[in-house]
């Protein structure tokens, strides 16, 4: 009998948005208990960095941490370790410790324990330890957020789950941070930070992560885009200059994470960007676009 | 390594408007099937959009099926609950998206009129996948909240 390659695509409401998985394979139900293990992988990663949820790692960290060492799940652990390895790589930049500022301006919950003055500025190696053992301490007055990072992670992981139950191809895609991998190239449409009713360009990626942010758009409220959810450790004033950015890269983590590092300074950037092999596209507030030099799609030179 | 300015080729920019599309991901009935396999019959529970899942008379859980308005359009989903009451899987079965003015013409809209469970509904053209701001899940999420309250305590 011959095998007939199917292609399945599912979607679930995981991570704050749609984590849409697509493969293709041989097998229906080996299919299916792939997609099964790879959505229970992103809804695992979820529970564990979940900002908003008590019972969560970031959680937990949030509420004992600075009273005394938290033990957190290895994938915890290995988030806020490529996090904090960041952080020093963008002398600060990257900082998962600047949820205050988005508390301020409306873009987490605030918990009720957590009414004190303004946020502090503290670098944050002084502010996160991490302990042997997998445990962690913080200073008191700290908020961790993965938000920048822990969605690339989960995709990546979920990546690898499919991987492991056998599947040759497949594209996960939460919310615009996907990965793809096997002998297919997917398409995938950038949208215009400008104007999300278009797109500002196709690519194809395959054997690689692309991880996209943009300032915040929400039609509902205002024809206008409101304000950024990227916040400049420097001034705790949200990024402007730079209205969207894509990054592609060899992981979904790095790429996510990079993608803020751009939007807050493109200059300093492009270095972390050669070290990770990863190249860039971002949107500037007048509209221009400008990519690496190593991007791969129809970039034009009129410089 | 410094930045290049971008400019789109001027094919691409022709083709890239309105990425209006819609997925379907899975039928009611394949969905019911996924979220119990072991399941011999779904017996409607008479709204319509409930179904109790059932091994002979042995009751398995609960399937609902619902819509919520996502940016401006439609999102079909199902909801599968546990004899516990628990929510066991949330899946998303129709999918549909535009933004902007197009939405409200007809024509656009009749675009998605009288497709059956195997029609292809993408709209965009090659448009299948999308990486920008994130779209948020925030309906769904209330939605399964609001299911749960209603029905949770019929599968107790």
């Amino acid at each position: 009998m011959a095998h007939a390659c199917v292609s399945v695509r599912r979607a679930r409401p995981l991570l704050g948005t749609f984590d849409e998985i697509s493969v293709c394979g041989d097998d229906q139900s080996r299919i299916d208990r792939a997609l099964d293990a790879a959505f229970d992988t992103v809804a695992k990663v979820h529970g564990l960095m979940s900002f908003h949820q008590a019972d969560s790692d970031v959680g937990r960290l949030n509420r004992e941490a600075a009273t005394r060492p938290v033990s957190v799940h290895p994938w915890t652990f290995q988030v806020l370790q490529t996090a904090l390895a960041l952080h020093d790589r963008t002398a600060g930049l990257f900082d998962i410790t600047i949820a205050p500022v988005l508390q301020d301006r409306g873009l987490l919950p605030r918990s009720r324990s957590d009414r004190g003055p303004g946020p502090r500025r503290i670098a944050m190696a002084e502010t996160v330890a991490l302990l042997a053992d997998r445990r962690i301490r913080v200073r008191g007055g700290t908020t961790i957020d993965l938000g920048g990072i822990a969605k690339g992670f989960a995709v990546d992981r979920a990546a690898d789950a499919l991987k492991s139950h056998d599947i040759a191809c497949g594209l996960v895609n939460a919310g615009g941070d996907l990965f793809a991998f096997g002998k297919h190239s997917h398409s995938v449409h950038i949208r215009d930070p400008r104007d999300p009713r278009r797109c500002l360009c196709r690519v194809d990626v395959a054997e690689e992560a692309m991880a996209s942010t943009g300032i915040g758009f929400d039609p509902l409220r205002s024809v206008r885009t409101s304000g950024s959810a990227i916040i400049d450790p420097r001034s705790l004033q949200p990024v402007d200059r730079i209205i969207g950015a894509t990054v592609r890269a060899a992981s979904c983590m790095i790429a996510d994470a990079l993608t803020k590092i751009v939007m807050i300074d493109p200059t300093g950037a492009s270095l972390l960007l050669d070290h990770h092999n990863a190249s860039a596209m971002m949107v500037l507030a007048d509209g221009e676009a400008r990519v690496t030099p190593n991007w791969k799609g129809a970039a034009s030179l009129a410089a | 390594m410094d930045w290049i300015r971008w400019t789109a080729p001027a094919v691409a920019v022709a083709a890239t408007a309105a990425p209006a599309y819609a997925v379907q991901y899975l039928s009611v009935a394949d969905a019911q099937k996924k979220a119990f396999p072991s399941a011999t019959r779904f017996v409607d529970s008479g709204d319509g959009h409930a179904w109790k899942a059932q091994a002979g008379d042995k009751l398995l859980g609960l399937f609902v099926v619902d819509r919520v308005i996502g940016k401006h359009l439609y999102i079909d989903y199902a909801v599968a609950l546990a004899p516990g009451g628990q929510v066991s899987r949330v899946e998303i079965l129709e999918y549909r998206e535009s933004y902007g003015g197009d939405v409200r013409s007809p024509s656009w809209l009749a675009q998605f009129v009288g497709k059956s469970n195997s029609s292809n509904l993408k709209i965009g053209a090659d448009i299948r996948n999308i990486s920008g701001a994130t779209l948020s899940s925030l309906h769904v999420t209330e939605g399964v909240k609001r299911i749960l309250a209603a029905y949770g305590s019929r599968v107790r």
